[in-house]
């Protein structure tokens, strides 16, 4: 039974019959089927502790799933060695609620950090993150420290060290969740630019103003299962039961 | 590539050690005296090696008294028989005059020397045993031979002997045990002063690793810091003991005069590289188990 949409382009993400069930016994997750085609913009709705989170962390492989197959760009990352983890971070730019900035390194420093991981010559790295300061528009406060920035600010930072080593994927995890709905819309039409570049974005989020908006793609998780999947979608299903289609 | 990984891993691990430096200097005190330790055991386990060398080598030496009956061409003989015997490096003859010319050369035999009448001295086969375990076989041949002095046949001291060579067994046995100990525990300060840097850098090490970083990149530093800080620590004990190492020796040598304890300086060089590659070594393994655990992505 797939709840997922017919896409006409070859999904980049896809979960085969997922399940997660942590060491403590709780079940996060019961047989999600879920595929995301390449330049897709999607939300993952849902209560808090229906999942989402954990779908997130599967996708990082933070976490293995306990059964079934996740692949991302043809890649099972549940088989993949250790060792190459690092490369597929490299694909992923990640963007987390609590913007995980390192607070003794400039604007400037935090972005750079990212290409500096990966051993880029400092006049590539000078040019990109350049670049990305521009794209979030911090352009003027490469030299400041985290901690004189507001809220939306270093959500910026954090997006624009997402972006500099031009990642295929974006993650993010309750972006908006700590920002004021003004500084949360300004901070997805950035999520908008990126992805109308061609990255896919999955984005786990509660602000439904958003979500009602935009009319993406939501796909609902509750009690670790997919709940609903809409191809431009709310983010509470007003016509209810009728459209869900489990 | 490597070169920028390792110029970010260099600095990083300095500013590591300078950010944590009251836990930095508290490893580094703690190493330092350790390899001070391990210092102190190695250049006593020198000294005594030196000394059981020297006993090594007279004791792989023993005399066969020759009786006074007994035809020069005997004696040729067994010397010949000795000469083939694999066993033995080198057999010298000495003539009873040979005997008596030397003991009278020995200051210590000065009175002595002059009331002496005649020759009491038996002529001898001076035989040098090439291993020091072959001795006593070598001492039973002497004492078979015909032509023995039965009344005193050899000099070796057979019970002396293994009981020195029992003992040095034992003293490098617990020299042994002591460096492996100190080993032990440095490894451990390491590791937990790396621990304690890891602890504080953890949402870095958390960054660095959503971000793509190699497992390598993420230790590096860790691992370099720990080698820092090994080499430091060696470098201090290297000091210490260079400086405190002639007057020890010469303080030793008043009060215990009777071991032929001698300021060895050739042995300092090779200190210094057993140090300094020791300090390194241990750094570097500690900071690699401190940081295994911590750093897994």
């Amino acid at each position: 039974m797939l709840l997922t949409p017919d896409f006409d382009t070859r999904p980049v993400i896809s979960f085969q019959h997922v399940h997660k069930t942590y060491p403590t016994g709780t079940e996060a997750l019961r047989d999600i089927n879920l595929e995301v085609p390449e330049g897709d913009f999607l939300f993952l709705v849902g209560p808090s502790g229906a999942g989402k989170s954990t779908l997130v962390r599967l996708l990082i492989r933070e976490e293995k799933p306990t059964k079934g197959k996740i692949f991302v760009d043809g890649v099972e990352l549940g088989r993949m060695k250790r060792r190459k983890l690092p490369y597929y971070r490299r694909k992923v730019g990640l963007v987390f609620q609590d913007f995980k900035l390192l607070p003794n390194l400039t604007v400037y420093e935090n972005v750079a950090f990212a290409l500096r991981v990966l051993g880029e010559p400092d006049s590539r790295i000078q040019s990109r993150v350049a670049e990305a300061l521009d794209t979030v528009g911090l352009s003027a406060k490469d030299h400041t420290y985290p901690s004189n920035l507001s809220g939306g600010e270093q959500q910026r930072v954090a997006i624009a060290r997402a972006l500099v080593h031009a990642p295929r994927f974006i993650i993010a995890d309750e972006p908006t969740g700590n920002l004021d709905p003004a500084t949360a819309w300004e901070i997805m039409q950035l999520f908008l630019r990126i992805n109308a570049r061609g990255a896919t974005v999955v984005m786990a989020t509660h602000n439904r103003e958003i979500v009602d908006l935009l009319r993406r793609r939501v796909v609902a998780i509750d009690a670790g299962q997919v709940a609903r999947d809409d191809r431009s979608g709310r983010y509470h299903d007003d016509f209810a039961k009728s459209q869900v289609r489990a | 590539m490597i070169l920028r990984n390792l110029k970010f891993a260099l600095n990083s691990a300095w500013q590591s050690f300078w950010r944590n430096l009251a836990v930095s200097l508290a490893a580094v005190v703690s190493i330092t005296l350790i390899l001070v330790l391990a210092g102190v055991n190695l250049l006593v386990g020198h000294a005594l090696s030196q000394v059981l060398d020297g006993f090594r080598a007279k004791v792989s030496e023993i005399s066969i008294n020759v009786s006074d009956d007994t035809p020069l061409q005997n004696v040729y003989d067994f010397q010949q028989q000795l000469v083939a015997d694999p066993r033995v490096s080198n057999v010298k003859f000495i003539t009873k005059d040979e005997a008596l010319a030397r003991f009278k050369s020995d200051p210590q035999n000065s009175v002595l020397a002059q009331q002496i009448e005649g020759n009491p001295l038996d002529a001898k086969l001076e035989v040098r045993v090439a291993n020091l375990g072959d001795v006593a076989a070598i001492d039973t041949l002497g004492r078979r031979w015909s032509g023995v002095d039965p009344t005193d046949p050899t000099n070796y001291q057979g019970d002396f002997v293994n009981r020195m060579l029992q003992l040095s067994s034992w003293l490098s046995l617990a020299g042994v045990g002591l460096l492996l100990i100190l080993l032990v525990v440095s490894v451990v300060i390491v590791m937990n002063t790396i621990r304690t840097a890891v602890y504080h850098r953890r949402k870095e090490i958390e960054v660095m690793k959503l971000v793509g970083a190699t497992e390598w990149f993420v230790r590096g530093p860790f691992v370099i810091e720990g080698i820092m800080t090994g080499l430091i620590a060696a470098s201090i004990a290297l000091g210490l003991l260079v400086v405190a190492y002639p007057p020890a020796v010469d303080r030793f040598k008043s009060d215990i005069g009777f071991i032929p304890l001698n300021y060895d300086p050739a042995f300092i060089s090779s200190l210094a590289s057993d140090l300094l590659l020791a300090g390194a070594l241990l750094g570097a393994l500690g900071s690699y188990i401190g940081v295994r655990r911590y750093v897994r992505i």
